[in-house]
């Protein structure tokens, strides 16, 4: 790019220029005041001029043609350096004049992405910035280290009204009213003169001027004195006027108020004037001066000699440095340089400006002149560009120039935000925008707070111009020059800046960039008195839960500051403050399916579908085909939309939540509804709604005040409440449609600290739509509810219904239920998940009182009818009350519920009622859900270990152990039932009772043992006698205190235990059930004012291994023989039953031999001792080991023979029928006095298949054997 | 150990998934805190071109504002590591971008954690601020 068709090069050409010193007497300045204007004003118009096109010829000899020349005019009192304060002064306006100019803007939405990249670089910098740039620049005019501010001319105006105008052009250059450059000796005072006699038309014929302008020509000179006539047009004919200014006025003409009496002619000689000014007299001054400068500077330093000269004498001139260096007057070498290098810098002569400059730099550097040096090297670098040649050399001279400024400390800083000016402006030609952006940034630190602000701009504006955009930097620097217009009060700026940002923001995630852009955008809009806008964007910040509570507290008081300032309350569409979690929205509504309370409807549907199966009829559930889906149920209208009943309330489950640390009041809670009440215009509507989303509905949805008008069809519950730091809270909205229609659920609406009203539509988008089929209706979040005609509605509670329960814990409860509708009810039945837990009563067991109502009632009563009668009626867990039974409208119905802790843990209890309408409607029946959860805590653990009795018959001992595992409690055992009948339950022989301690304190644990006799099979005499009964009473108290376990809910309890026991252990038969009774004692602490009672079922006991065959010996136990007479002989029998239904082969074995323990042991353990030959087979039968008893036997345990012998028999084969005894006698001869244990011997016997369930499909009878049990005689020496 | 030091963790996306105020300065003010985010985020700029110039994941300073000087160090799944700081010790903060990458590796094999999301690991937390004390 042509360095002079940039911007930089335009501006330094405009900039650059010769100035020429005007100097007016007051009579000539009134006669320009006519027209309102300045003689420099006049003039300065034309003092640029486009093409002048004249011919140069500066140090060398080719001449080379000027096209664009400029001069600038100006007052002899202003040729004089500003103070900073005044020059800042002078800038503000430009700031602020702007700032107008900003308002409207602010109001329209910030600028996005695309538009601020799609922008012209003239558009982002725009011209008040490039103004600023020139006035800023322009502070530094006539400074003493820089000579192109220097006049090069000096124009003296006279009017022709003047008396003796010769002398008064004498007067005007007369010293002391010359600007300080001159009289101080920095400038050379001796300059271009002309003059100019101004004539004004209207104050006199021409002839006057003309004689004045005779006389000055021939004292001041022929070519340097001119006459200028003004003023000639005589009236105000503004429009001429305006249309013959009209080419001048972007010079800059901007009076325009006042009549102008300037007339075409005028205005021509004016030019003509100035071009034969500049063109005739100011540049070839200047070329002159040029050329004698050139021929000085020539001879005293260039070439080898001078310049060794020069150093030498520069070295000897070694002083101290001066604040400023050393002072240059205008006869100095250097002075002279650095004019000759101003003026061809002016001419255009860049060559030799810029070998001038070179030569200056090292005499000034040498001198340590730094500020000059600077400025040399900033001309330099400016020359460099000009010339276009070496890119780096000029960035070097300028960034050089730009430190050494910064150097040079206060005095050099604005000097050092001109060098940045224009580098970053060289930059920005070459399109190095990152670099000029640094640059601007550079220079806006050594800037006050106002100027700093724009040049950040600058830097922002580089940044995206910079490719690829750096938009990150872009808004950095947006946001850091906002918040220095801010600082320097320009609040629209301020604003401008941050909202121009907003767009790289946009983003969330980086939150505290956010806050901070948003809430200072907020604040000042607010202080701009756009609360609107202010509002908005403090909306983006109240919700900043990251922030610290005094952050927080400052942004909510802003807030609410700007909003009380609006007066009215107004609607914010998805206010953050507090948040709505949308996916903890649940609807709740019943339809058919009613609950008990609001926390049952949180189980899942399948549980109570499978819960209900049997419940509700099939009708319902069984889809039809497509054949009579038509008009079958007036349900099917509705297809699968959600029905609702009116009348009754449609809850709306939702969290919300305080992101905040302060606590905040929420008001006013409600639900946005609308209902329609024309269900075919809305049935179709039902179905569109489905699918059409909720972003688009949102947008196309009216403000909410349309909502509020439909109060007399349904009925919205209000929520106040105060959320503390840091709360989420679950609220319920109620909605109770009033008629039948559609309802369809929009939103939720609420005020926030009485002054803010939030609103939120619910969205339910395609997505959840398509999933709601898989998971059923209830969990959908569809929002549109078919409300159909008010319907019967059964409440139900169970009267205290213990949540925590010790195991065994046994209560009468009651179920109320309550019909508050105007219908009746009947059909009523119901299902419970757990029988275990809850048995429903019966209808005679209303009014009993609880324990009494379970004793044993007197033997004449016959209870075993209802005992069955339930039974029956509880299979399948469904329970139905009796036919006749209804509930009539606003009755109340009680009935009782037996409940029953069976097992520890946390047991959740499902109970499920259906009930039908008296009155025909859409829905022919309803359920009445309810759950319960309970924890039940251990307290008493039962076991019960069998073993039979080896001394009697039919008689098992039992060790039952109980163990208190409650922590604090004690319980008082009362009662040991053995279930059936068929057992009788009876203390051991030496005690009186079972159990010797009467309560048994927390962590205490006891056993204790008793017998068991079967009741049927031995049918003695001793069952009659009453010692034998199948219910024990445990405590001292009387024993008719009994319990009857026959009777209805102990024993459905334990039909139930004795089912779900069962399938834990699975046994043979002969099993028995036991149940303990206990009474809760109090605990240690406090005593219990209620009777508790505890029942524990324990079921399927039996021995650890059963066995058919029992058997006894019978015989006498003392006996006295003579020894010396013979060996004794005793008669025993053996006495075996068999307990079991088939015919059994038992075979008694006896042997003499010690069973030894290694008799079981394999073959080759005992024969390894032997060696030799033996026979295998032998041993391995135990068949012959038995009837031999033979040789092997025999010498093996030689040492262990028995003192006895078996006289006699070995072996019988007995033939046992079921159910029956027999005895085998036998017969024992003993050959010395002592005690004998008659227990060699085995019984063997064929087990049934039936009877072993491990060995299945072998059809053979296994064996099995049993040895003998210990039977003691002692024989006695008969003296 | 510096006085400021402000160590965030970029996402590639330009979300950042971890900040820390590591530096030992009594209770940083809670104006600096969007200052320095201020700065890092513009810094993002840079690296974006960096980034790219160079095989090395530690870029070491590449930006300044004032007399404060942002490090990167880049992953190669191109999540950035950016220190704010106004100490000069280069090595220390070399080893500590290396230690914490190991650390962000192992919060990256985490089978539950999702690339690019917030880590909120307290014991990635306290790590980090262990290292910032180490090294810087």
């Amino acid at each position: 790019m042509d360095p002079l068709r940039s911007y930089l090069g335009r501006l330094l050409l405009e900039e650059i220029t010769p100035v020429v010193m005007v100097l007016t007497t007051p009579l000539a300045e009134a006669a320009c005041r006519k027209s309102g204007l300045s003689v420099v004003d006049m003039l300065s118009p034309f003092s640029l001029f486009k093409k002048i096109d004249v011919p140069v010829r500066t140090a060398s000899e080719v001449p080379y043609r000027l096209q664009m020349f400029k001069i600038r005019m100006v007052y002899a009192s202003d040729v004089r350096k500003e103070d900073y304060e005044v020059a800042d002064e002078r800038i503000k306006p430009v700031i602020s004049e702007a700032n107008e100019k900003a308002l409207p803007d602010l109001l329209s939405d910030p600028p996005q992405l695309e538009d601020v990249l799609g922008k012209p670089e003239a558009e982002l910098c725009p011209l008040w910035i490039k103004k600023f740039n020139r006035e800023l620049m322009r502070t530094l005019s006539f400074s003493e280290h820089e000579t192109f501010d220097h006049p090069v001319a000096c124009l003296l105006v006279v009017s022709s009204m003047d008396k003796e105008p010769v002398s008064k052009f004498v007067d005007l250059f007369n010293a002391n009213q010359l600007p300080s450059l001159l009289n101080e000796g920095i400038m050379d005072p001796q300059i271009l003169k002309h003059y100019l006699v101004l004539h004004d038309q209207q104050e006199g014929p021409q002839d006057i001027a003309v004689n004045v302008l005779a006389e000055m020509r021939s004292t001041l000179g022929l070519n340097d004195c001119k006459l200028l006539c003004i003023n000639s047009s005589t009236e105000a004919d503004a429009s001429n006027a305006d249309n013959s200014w009209l080419p001048y006025k972007a010079l800059g003409f901007n009076n325009r108020e006042e009549t102008c009496f300037l007339s075409m002619d005028d205005l021509n000689e004016i030019k003509d004037f100035m071009q034969d000014f500049a063109s005739n007299h100011i540049i070839p001054y200047m070329e002159q001066k040029i050329r004698v400068l050139n021929q000085q500077v020539a001879t005293t330093r260039k070439g080898f000699r001078n310049q060794i000269k020069n150093l030498w004498w520069r070295k000897r001139d070694d002083v101290p440095e001066a604040p400023n260096g050393p002072m240059y007057t205008f006869t100095s070498i250097e002075s002279q340089i650095r004019v000759l290098g101003d003026f061809a810098f002016m001419l255009r002569d860049y060559e030799l400006a810029l070998s001038n400059y070179r030569l200056l730099a090292t005499d000034y550097k040498l001198d340590k002149a730094w500020k000059r040096f600077a400025g040399v090297q900033e001309m330099s670098g400016l020359c460099y560009f000009m010339l276009d040649q070496s890119r780096k050399d000029a960035e070097y001279c300028m960034e050089n120039a730009f430190s050494t400024y910064l150097r040079t400390g206060s005095s050099g800083q604005r000097n050092a935000t001109r060098c940045g000016l224009w580098w970053a402006e060289m930059l920005k030609t070459r399109g190095q925008y990152r670099e000029a952006s640094n640059v601007y940034f550079r220079v806006s630190n050594e800037e006050p707070s106002l100027h700093s602000a724009v040049l950040l701009e600058q830097a922002a504006c580089c940044y995206l111009l910079s490719s690829p955009p750096m938009l990150r930097k872009y808004g950095f620097h947006l946001i850091l020059a906002g918040n220095s217009y801010y600082i320097s009060d320009q609040k629209q700026h301020a604003v401008r800046a941050y909202r121009n940002a907003l767009f790289v923001y946009k983003q969330k995630p980086w939150s505290y960039i956010n806050d901070h852009v948003h809430f200072n955008v907020g604040r000042w809009y607010g202080v701009l008195g756009i609360l609107d806008v202010a509002i908005k964007h403090l909306l983006e910040v109240i919700a900043c839960s990251h922030q610290s509570v005094t952050t927080q507290n400052m942004f909510l008081n802003d807030f609410f500051h700007y909003v009380q300032s609006m007066k009215k309350k107004f609607d914010v569409y998805e206010l953050q403050l507090p948040v709505f979690n949308m996916s903890s929205l649940r609807i709740i509504y019943e339809d058919h399916r009613t609950y008990a309370s609001d926390t049952d409807v949180n189980i899942s549907e399948s549980t109570w579908q499978e819960l209900e199966e049997e419940l509700i009829p099939s009708s319902s559930v069984v889809r039809t085909n497509w054949l009579d889906t038509q008009p079958k149920s007036s349900l099917r209208r509705y297809k699968d939309s959600c029905v609702c009943v009116a009348g009754e309330a449609v809850k709306l489950n939702i969290e919300l939540k305080n992101p905040l640390q302060i606590s905040v009041a929420v008001s006013g809670i409600s639900l946005i509804c609308q209902l329609s009440t024309t269900l075919d215009a809305l049935s179709s509507d039902v179905s569109g709604l489905a699918l059409d989303g909720g972003e688009d509905k949102v947008n196309t949805e009216p403000s909410i005040s349309v909502f509020e008008t439909g109060e007399d069809n349904f009925t919205v519950s209000k929520l106040d409440i105060v959320l503390d730091g840091g709360e989420s809270k679950r609220v319920q909205l109620d909605v109770i449609p009033k008629v039948e229609g559609i309802l369809k659920l929009v939103g939720i609406r609420w005020t926030l600290s009485e002054s803010v009203v939030g609103y939120q539509y619910f969205k339910f988008d395609v997505q959840k739509q398509i999933k709601k089929g898989k998971r059923g209706p209830r969990r959908s979040l569809n929002n549109s509810l078919v409300v159909i005609k008010g319907l019967p509605k059964l409440t139900g509670s169970i009267d205290r219904m213990p949540t925590k329960a010790f195991t065994g814990d046994l209560q009468l409860l009651t179920l109320n239920l309550r019909n508050h509708s105007e219908y009746a009810v009947k059909g009523i039945k119901m299902k419970n998940s757990n029988p275990r837990f809850v048995i429903p009563g019966d209808s005679s067991d209303i009014g009993l009182e609880f324990p009494q109502c379970l004793k044993k009632p007197s033997k004449s009563e016959n209870n075993s009818v209802s005992s069955k009668s339930t039974k029956g009626n509880f299979k399948g867990l469904l329970f139905a009350f009796p036919q006749d039974l209804e509930i009539q409208a606003g009755a109340t119905l009680s009935w009782p519920i037996w409940f029953h802790a069976a097992t520890p843990g946390n047991v959740s209890l499902y109970i499920s009622l259906y009930y039908e309408m008296e009155s025909s409607s859409d829905i022919k029946y309803r359920t009445l859900r309810m759950h319960y959860n309970l924890e039940i805590l251990p307290s008493l653990d039962i076991s019960f270990a069998i073993s039979m009795s080896s001394s009697r018959l039919q008689e098992y001992i039992v060790r039952m152990d109980v163990m208190n595992k409650t922590p604090s409690e004690s319980f008082a055992l009362h009662q040991l039932s053995c279930v059936g009948g068929k057992w009788a339950v009876s203390a051991l022989h030496s005690c009186n009772s079972i159990i010797s301690v009467e309560a048994i304190s927390a962590n205490q644990a006891i056993s204790c043992f008793f017998k068991i006799k079967d009741f049927e099979a031995d049918s003695c005499k001793e069952a009659e006698s009453g010692s034998y009964r199948s219910d024990m009473a445990l405590c001292t108290g009387s024993s008719t205190d009994v319990f009857d376990i026959a009777q209805s809910p102990l024993a459905d309890f334990h039909y139930q235990e004795r089912c779900r026991q069962g399938t834990v252990a699975k046994g043979s038969c002969g099993l028995l059930d036991f149940v303990l009774i206990s009474k809760a004692a109090g605990s240690s602490s406090k005593h219990t004012p209620d009777l508790q009672l505890l029942s524990h079922h324990t079921c399927h006991c039996s021995a650890p291994s059963q066995i058919p065959i029992w058997w006894l010996m019978e015989g006498p136990r003392t006996i006295s023989h003579d020894f010396s007479k013979s060996s004794c002989e005793v008669n025993i029998q053996l006495i075996i039953h068999n307990s079991a239904a088939h015919k059994r082969p038992v075979r008694v074995v006896t042997f003499d031999v010690i069973p030894e323990k290694n008799q079981t042991v394999h073959p080759h353990d005992s024969t390894s001792a032997q060696g030799g030959w033996y026979d295998v087979s032998l041993e391995n039968d135990i068949k012959t080991i038995s009837s031999a008893k033979g040789t092997h036997q025999e010498k093996q345990s030689s040492k262990s023979v028995s003192p006895y012998v078996w006289c006699s028999l070995s072996s019988v084969l007995i033939e046992l029928q079921p159910d029956s005894c027999a005895r085998v006698p036998l017969k024992v001869c003993i050959f010395a006095p002592g005690t004998y244990n008659f227990s060699n011997y085995e019984l063997q016997w064929k087990v049934h298949p039936s009877e072993e369930p491990h060995v299945e499909g072998n059809e053979k009878w296994s064996s099995a054997s049993g040895q003998g049990h210990p039977f003691y005689v002692t024989v006695l020496q008969n003296v | 150990m510096a006085s400021t030091a402000c160590f965030v963790i970029v996402s590639k996306n330009d979300i950042p998934i971890y900040e820390a105020e590591v530096g030992s300065a009594p209770k940083q003010k809670e104006d600096l805190a969007y200052q320095h985010q201020f700065i890092l985020h513009a810094a993002l700029d840079v690296v974006q071109d960096l980034a790219w110039t160079t095989n090395a994941m530690f870029l070491k300073s590449v930006d300044r504002f004032n007399d404060l000087v942002v490090s990167v160090y880049v992953t190669a799944g191109h999540t950035r590591f950016m220190l704010l700081h106004d100490s000069r010790s280069e090595d220390g903060i070399k080893s500590f971008f290396q230690e914490v990458h190991e650390l962000y590796i192992k919060i990256f094999l985490n089978p539950l954690y999702l690339p690019g999301s917030r880590i909120t690991s307290s014991h990635f937390d306290t790590k980090v601020r262990a290292l910032a004390r180490k090294y810087l």
